[in-house]
């Protein structure tokens, strides 16, 4: 099912971009996916390691920017076939997972370096 | 600041079981939710008004693409005064929940799943875990989040980066809700089906729940809609891109002789 | 039997590839089922039931009801009483011819499910089967009062529309899938195909433009190429337009002419060869010189 097609004008070039909307929103939802899983991964990683503070967070920041970096690596430079935008990949949904991120890092610091 | 040192058996018996209790409740509810949630029913007008919506949409979005004469016909079809759809169809405005009781059930259905065991496992917990500390998060906070992290415990002295039973409780059932999508939405072969049926029965179900409002408010979007064609220009572009094509040939053709 | 040549699991993936692309690709899938897919049904799970209901309308497609019936009889086992499986009983007396009877059951799930959207869809289906072309477009004009953005639908009224020669009707509904799709090149085409089979230099004007823009969106459609260069032959040999215009049509065939006479050289290969199209071509042009 190729869904809707929306248009979209772009600002660089002035011309018109055509993209599927359903396609558009898949790829969201495995971004999303990705993002999730990783926030999980790297919380837990930060737990075990026993990070603490400032350092956690700077471990949250360097994990996403780490996965933002192997997704536009696997877009290669055709990530425009698959994103609306390049910024919004970074960006969005940084504070679900954020949320996520802290729940597993107080989880398993707690189970290994609290007791 | 003194260590804490806390019990292990808290570790087994307090913390552990919170995690796992609330995240088998989670499940345990979007299954129950699936279970006992009825398909919507939609009844003609209602599909037949989505569906004009989505053609006038459309139209309004798409009409440069057609000819003038083909556009205007269709905007008569919309909002001509006297037969125009938008105009002379006539429906109800919106119902009142409350005096609906498919709807009274539907929403109590949803308090059912999402509120009630929310509330009555918190409770739950808070009972039978009353009074541990079981955790430390692992950055400093201050002291406005005691309140917030150590619910049932009234220790002035204590960090406040020690967490009690009950806050873990709710700490889990916000965090954990990313983690639900991760696992309920990794196998959902039922889930694909209904959106199957959902094509089926036509794209777009989701309709605004006041015909009235919406009609009037697609009328003057159409209204105002006016037609700029599209192809006016598109015999001059296309020759204009043939120049250029050729152009690029023959220069390439040169340099490469 | 050669049952083994192919992974199951992958059989499955193609399967619900094309289920989810609503492609019917009905011989394949009757052959997929038939040779591997058919031993393995009871690890597929829930996904089963779907796998069974593309069978069942694949065989039907090829009238291989030694492929459709088990399936069905399985699938009438698990959902009794199902409007869907029902939807596929009427569809079996369909393949057997027994048009009346089919009939009744779509009319059947009609009344029990006023929103069923496929059984509307099929009793046009039936009809057209008959070739009651007239009854099918009075059908398919009521259902589309009430599911009016159903492309689908729309795509199959101009069709027998075009089968009814009812062409301003046909462009009526090629305009409509213009309006959902605009940047379908192939819609665009038969639209201008059927301004152009209208008639008359403004129709010729649109045929001009849609068949631009056709070729503007698939620089591949040689079809929209030649379509723009007999409509631009047709523009200038049934008008006294002023002298840009003039000039600028005739820009437009010959660019038209070269494009198609470059894509068919291109293609001088044994089994093909462009050059009798080209000689063809060749005569046209200096009709248009004339």
């Amino acid at each position: 099912m190729s869904g809707r097609v929306r248009t979209r004008v772009d600002r660089g070039t002035g011309e018109v971009v055509a993209y599927s909307d359903a396609a558009v929103r898949n790829n969201l939802a495995v971004i999303e996916y990705c993002r999730t899983s990783m926030a999980a991964l790297s919380g837990g990683t930060a737990g075990l390691l026993g990070l603490t503070g400032l350092y956690g967070f700077l471990f949250f920041l360097v994990a996403g920017l780490v996965l933002w970096l192997l997704l536009l690596v696997k877009a290669g430079n055709r990530w425009q076939r698959f994103f609306v935008s390049r910024q919004s990949l970074l960006t969005s949904g940084i504070f679900s997972g954020l949320f996520t991120y802290i729940l597993c890092w107080t989880f398993l610091y707690g189970m290994v370096h609290v007791y | 600041m003194a260590e804490l040192l806390l019990d292990s058996d808290i570790r087994i018996w307090v913390f552990l079981p919170i995690v796992l209790i609330t995240f088998l409740c989670g499940i345990l509810r979007h299954y129950v939710s699936v279970l006992i949630s009825t398909q919507k029913k939609v009844d003609l007008t209602q599909l037949q008004d989505s569906q004009a919506m989505i053609r006038s949409r459309m139209l309004r979005e798409n009409g440069k693409y057609i000819p003038e004469q083909s556009f205007l016909m269709r905007r008569h079809f919309f909002n001509n005064d006297e037969s125009g759809y938008l105009k002379t169809v006539k429906r109800a405005s919106a119902p009142q929940p409350m005096t609906d009781p498919n709807m009274m059930v539907e929403m109590l259905k949803g308090q059912l799943t999402n509120m009630l065991p929310m509330i009555a496992i918190g409770g739950w917990i808070n009972w039978t875990f009353s009074g541990f500390v079981t955790t430390k998060v692992p950055f400093p906070l201050t002291l406005r989040f005691k309140p917030m992290l150590q619910r049932g415990i009234e220790l002035v002295s204590l960090d406040a980066s020690w967490v009690s039973s009950a806050s873990w409780y709710f700490l889990n059932v916000f965090g954990l809700r990313s983690i639900y999508t991760l696992v309920l939405g990794e196998n959902n072969a039922a889930d694909q089906a209904r959106i199957m049926e959902d094509q089926m029965s036509g794209a777009a179900m989701a309709m605004p729940q006041d015909p009235k409002a919406a009609f009037k408010a697609e009328w003057e979007a159409l209204e105002i809609a006016d037609h700029k064609w599209a192809l006016k220009d598109v015999e001059c572009d296309l020759l204009q891109k043939a120049e250029v094509d050729y152009l690029v040939n023959s220069q390439s053709f040169v340099n490469s002789s | 039997m050669a049952t083994l040549d192919l992974d199951w699991e992958d059989v499955r993936e193609q399967l619900r590839t094309w289920r989810e692309d609503n492609t019917r690709h009905s011989e394949e899938v009757v052959d997929m089922w038939d040779y591997c897919l058919k031993h393995y049904k009871h690890k597929l799970g829930d996904e089963r039931w779907m796998v069974e209901e593309q069978v069942v309308v694949a065989g039907l497609d090829c009238y291989r009801l030694d492929v459709a019936e088990p399936s069905l009889v399985a699938l009438n086992d698990q959902f009794p009483g199902s409007l869907r499986v029902r939807k596929l009983k009427a569809m079996r007396l369909e393949a057997l011819e027994r048009f009346d009877e089919a009939m009744d059951i779509y009319d059947s799930i009609i009344r029990q499910d006023e929103t069923n959207s496929t059984a509307r869809k099929r009793k046009v289906s039936v009809l057209r089967g008959q070739g009651r072309i007239t009854e099918a477009i009075k059908e398919l004009t009521e259902y589309l009062k009430i599911f009016m953005s159903d492309s689908e639908a729309w795509q199959e009224l101009c069709d027998l529309y075009l089968k009814e020669a009812d062409y301003s009707k046909a462009a009526f509904c090629m305009e409509e899938l213009i309006l959902t799709n605009p940047h379908n090149h192939l819609f665009h085409t038969r639209y201008a195909e059927i301004k152009y089979t209208q008639g008359g230099l403004d129709n010729m004007e649109i045929a001009r433009s849609y068949f631009s823009q056709a070729a503007k969106l698939n620089p591949n459609n040689v079809r929209a190429l030649y379509g723009l260069f007999m409509s631009c032959t047709q523009v200038l040999s049934s008008s006294k337009m002023s002298g840009p215009k003039k000039k600028e049509t005739q820009q437009l065939a010959t660019w038209a002419l070269k494009e198609i006479s470059d894509r068919y050289s291109k293609c001088r290969t044994n089994t093909m060869d462009g050059s009798k199209i080209l000689e063809t071509f060749k005569s046209l042009s200096i009709m248009d010189k004339a």
